[in-house]
């Protein structure tokens, strides 16, 4: 019966089309193409251009010149120093949160995992400046902290440079930590637990056999990530730090480009992407074959938590320090000193000048508070803007790259895509502007240069957050199985069809908790912003820099209290939208 | 009619199906047969147009749909041809009445012809009540139905199920049987049915081909797949009970079956000889043509009783009228039939 068929004439062809590139090669290409243009692009240009001629030297002067010692060597120095300590302060605070979260019987456990994200909420310059409000001393001249107005003389190394910088940076990024940690342990089921107790094993026995090695790779991770974060950050060293003149690579990084030597700069910026991309890469690989640990979860129900006894009311109240001094404290001394005309006197003679006064020549210069503030009013429309064309930017975009790599993973293209797209993770923000101005900073073919343009901000961001938008992209595809867009697909729908109709109103809630977190890391961020800066295009993080730097403290403490409402705001609503009622999740 | 030629499916190095020809008429019931992994999802998804074949053709009704020598294919949708998923996938966003209206949407169909068809299918599988409701608020035979409803409303001229029943308890696999079958006679739809359960293979099937490592063991109707088994793989995977292979090997003074001589005459040494489980018998003391094994499992179906006993290397099911005097554990005598219904090479073809 098959011989027979095999025979017959040619057949006719129904109307089909031949497939040269295996399906979804062209939107994978599209992706790649857009992602090597966002990504991959600025940073060669950042590389090419140290390689030119006439910049080729400034590589000699950064490593081996004469300056070296002040251009790099002290400054990496002092980025390592903060790399270390905060990653492990952050390994130790996280780590005891999530712990005494997710594992002990400790109360207002719901509230204290709450706390204990929110620093992440709040602009990392947020703290600096609280900082400076209380601790600031007389050395600089100029207005002194509550401390010092108190009647209390602040030593200099509390008041600035390594120490204050430290503990900011720890009190920050410790609920990055705390994340990670508490994911990871809430995977230990209490039937590892219960297994370990059958076996004979006790409380300290269980902790250390069982539940840390367990966590151990999400220790791992989170020591390195809160490393990347540290040695990157630069609102905080560059406002604790450099008025006594301690730098770090970003803020060398930023003086150099500043100053205008531009080379050097470039070659300060490649130095520290290529650290925190080391210590990214080998923490990976230290922990990359443990990984499938978290996968060994089965069923395992309520954990079984850790009966703290007496012990209960001593570990609460350190909780409440900790989380105290990371966000409660930060956020009341910001807002008093909005409203304090001195810092030296936070809670007496309060004043709605900063935020709604006409100028008076008297207060301030003459600077308008901040609903009557031209240029700050302008930065906030730019600010908000600008979060919502890159939240909307880049969900389209880490939707579209997810969802080209979800459907077939194997292959070279899809590999490049998900490598590329995490590329961002590597370079510190300060860098990755310091690239965006080596690229856009001249024309490019036919375009005209789009530094100083509200197209490159949008652009730079987007960018930036490429590996956040991605991640939320393939979560939110993974939630819409395979086989619920290939069935639509049999219907002879189109890939704009199907996304509209299918991915889309399934993802949503995804989707917009995804936007609205990057709308949130955009408004707040600073160390990407601070190159691209210019007085056309100002955004809120910037402006409240400069006036720091200035010593107009009330006005940047306002507007950062500016942004921590949006930001607050932000979550909340994300949180309302998740939570919205959809039919098909009930029951 | 549906013709697949020498159609080769190759995942980098991986050969997931290998040189299949077959064809059915219109209106056949087609069961793709096998063990996981053996490529009859791959041969499925081909078909539907989900993949494209690395070497080969798939013709519907004459008309080449997929031809993968020449990288060439029919969109999935304009191949006249329809898929129930194994999960179902239906859109959980969209009640019973919009997952089953959504295609003929797409397909640009006008609303009261759309409107009168969904209530048709909807009737014909018994879900109308259930139109308004969404996916989660049913249960997983209702949730099966309404796959099958979305997939028919557009009248496709061949039917793809994908392991459809796998999801279902056992009873409700029974009932949603008959119900695929007497939909098949409804529609009239040439159907291809993938699964690993042969007694649903037996009982749907108007031609199966038996699928293992990629390529087709046997195909044919049911009845030539049990009374005519071209290979040992066949011959163990499909009736019920399957039936028992027994390896023969000479030693220095004859046959050796199980430990014992037999008078057995294999046409090759190393053959093994195929009994059907009725043709064995429980006997009562040992005699020349019993093999001394261990009771392992006994139970009674429909008024007959399924004895299965066990060697260190050997396994034998038979199916006798009274239960066995031993019990599980204890020995007993498994009587074999004079000739065996057939006779397989060591490498698996038919000798005999």
């Amino acid at each position: 019966m098959t011989q027979a068929v095999l025979d017959d004439p040619p057949l006719r062809h129904a109307a089909g089309r031949r497939r040269w590139l295996a399906p979804g090669t062209g939107l994978k290409l599209v992706v790649l193409g857009l992602l090597a243009l966002l990504i991959v692009m600025p940073l060669l240009s950042t590389v090419l251009f140290t390689l030119t001629e006439e910049s080729r030297g400034a590589w000699g002067d950064v490593l081996a010149g004469r300056l070296s010692r002040a251009l790099f060597w002290q400054p990496l120095l002092n980025t390592l120093v903060i790399g270390v300590v905060v990653s492990v302060a952050c390994v130790l605070l996280g780590g005891f949160l999530a712990w005494l979260v997710v594992m002990t019987d400790i109360p207002f456990r719901r509230t204290i995992g709450v706390m204990a994200t929110l620093p992440f909420m709040i602009p990392s310059f947020a703290s600096a400046l609280a900082w400076g409000s209380l601790f600031r001393n007389g050395r600089l001249g100029g207005r002194v902290g509550w401390l010092e107005g108190m009647g209390f003389s602040v030593p200099d190394w509390l008041a600035w440079g390594m120490v204050p910088t430290l503990v900011v940076l720890s009190l920050h990024y410790f609920s990055l930590a705390f994340t990670i940690i508490a994911a990871a342990l809430a995977t230990v089921s209490s039937d590892l637990v219960e297994a370990a107790q059958i076996a004979g094993a006790r409380g300290r026995r269980i902790l250390m056999g069982i539940v840390l090695p367990v966590v151990t790779p999400a220790l791992v991770a989170a020591g390195s990530l809160c490393f990347a974060g540290a040695v990157s950050n630069f609102a905080t060293p560059a406002l604790l730090g450099l008025p006594v003149r301690m730098q770090t690579l970003a803020t060398r990084l930023y003086g150099m480009i500043s100053v205008g030597q531009t080379a050097r700069g470039y070659v300060i910026g490649i130095l520290l992407v290529l650290i925190s991309a080391a210590v990214l890469w080998a923490a990976n690989r230290a922990v990359s074959g443990r990984r499938s640990y978290a996968t060994i979860t089965g069923k395992g129900g309520r954990a079984k938590r850790f009966a703290l006894g007496r012990a209960r009311l001593p570990l609460l109240l350190v909780a409440a320090l900790i989380l105290a001094c990371a966000t409660v404290v930060p956020v009341i001394v910001l807002f008093a000193s909005s409203l304090a005309p001195s810092s030296a006197a936070l809670f007496s003679n309060w004043t709605v000048h900063y935020w709604i006064g006409e100028s008076n020549p008297a207060i301030a210069q003459g600077i308008p508070g901040i609903v009557h503030n031209p240029d700050i009013l302008r930065a906030i429309t730019v600010t908000l803007t600008l979060g919502v064309a890159v939240a909307g930017a880049g969900m389209a975009l880490g939707l579209l790259a997810a969802y080209a790599t979800a459907r077939s993973r194997a292959g070279w293209l899809s590999a490049t895509i998900t490598q590329v797209s995490f590329l961002p993770l590597l370079v510190p923000g300060i860098a990755f502007g310091a690239a965006y101005i080596a690229w856009a900073g001249a024309p490019i073919g036919p375009f005209p240069a789009l530094y100083g343009t509200f197209l490159l901000l949008v652009i730079a961001g987007t960018a930036y957050l490429v590996p956040f938008s991605v991640q939320t992209g393939r979560a939110v595809i993974q939630q819409v199985s395979g086989e619920l867009d290939e069935s639509a697909r049999l219907t002879g729908a189109g890939l704009a069809r199907r996304l509209w109709a299918i991915t889309v109103p399934l993802a949503v809630r995804g989707l917009a908790a995804g936007g609205i977190l990057i709308f949130v890391k955009i408004i707040r961020d600073l160390s990407l912003v601070v190159l691209l800066f210019t007085p056309t295009m100002p955004v809120m993080s910037v402006l409240a820099y400069r006036y720091a730097s200035e010593g107009f403290t009330q006005f940047a403490n306002a507007i950062t209290c500016v942004i921590l409402v949006l930001s607050v705001a932000a979550t909340l609503l994300a949180e309302r939208l998740q939570a919205r009622s959809q039919p098909w999740l009930k029951s | 009619m549906l013709e697949l030629r020498s159609v080769t499916k190759r995942f980098g190095d991986v050969d997931a199906v290998r040189e299949v020809s077959l064809s059915v008429p219109d209106g056949a019931f087609l069961v793709l047969l096998g063990p996981s992994g053996c490529g009859k999802t791959t041969l499925l998804r081909m078909l539907a147009g989900l993949e494209m074949p690395s070497a080969g053709q798939i013709v519907f009704d004459g008309q080449v749909v997929s031809d993968g020598d020449r990288a060439w294919a029919v969109d999935p949708a304009r191949r006249n041809s329809g898929l129930v998923f194994q999960s179902y996938a239906l859109w959980p966003h969209m009640t019973v009445r919009g997952n089953v209206e959504w295609p003929l949407k797409v397909a640009g169909m006008a609303r009261p012809e759309r409107e009168a068809r969904v209530a048709e299918v909807l009737r014909m599988l018994g879900i109308d009540g259930l139109a308004r409701r969404f996916p989660n608020e049913i249960s997983g035979g209702q949730q099966q139905r309404v796959a099958i409803a979305r997939t028919i409303a557009p009248r496709p001229g061949v039917l793809l199920f994908d392991e459809p029943l796998s999801n279902l308890d056992a009873k409700l696999r029974v009932e949603m049987r008959t119900e695929l079958m007497r939909l098949h006679r409804a529609t009239g739809a040439t159907t291809v049915y993938v699964t690993h359960d042969q007694i649903e293979a037996m009982t749907m099937a108007s031609h199966v081909a038996v699928m293992r490592a990629g390529r087709v063991e046997q195909f044919g109707t049911p009845l030539d797949l049990v009374e005519r088994p071209e290979t040992a793989f066949v011959a163990t995977f499909v009736g019920t009970p399957p039936g028992n292979l027994v390896p023969v090997r000479r030693n220095g003074t004859g046959w050796v079956v199980g430990g014992r001589h037999m008078p057995l005459e294999p046409p090759a040494d190393g053959a093994q000889a195929l009994f059907r489980a009725e043709t064995l018998r429980l006997e009562g003391a040992e005699g020349p043509r019993t093999l001394p094994l261990e009771l392992a499992e006994v139970s009674t179906i429909a008024g007959r009783v399924m004895v299965t006993a066990i060697a260190p290397d050997l396994r034998l099911t038979a199916v006798t009228e009274a239960l066995p005097a031993a019990r599980v554990g204890e020995t007993v005598h498994i009587g074999l039939p004079e000739t065996p219904a057939a006779w397989f090479a060591p490498t698996g073809e038919r000798i005999g």
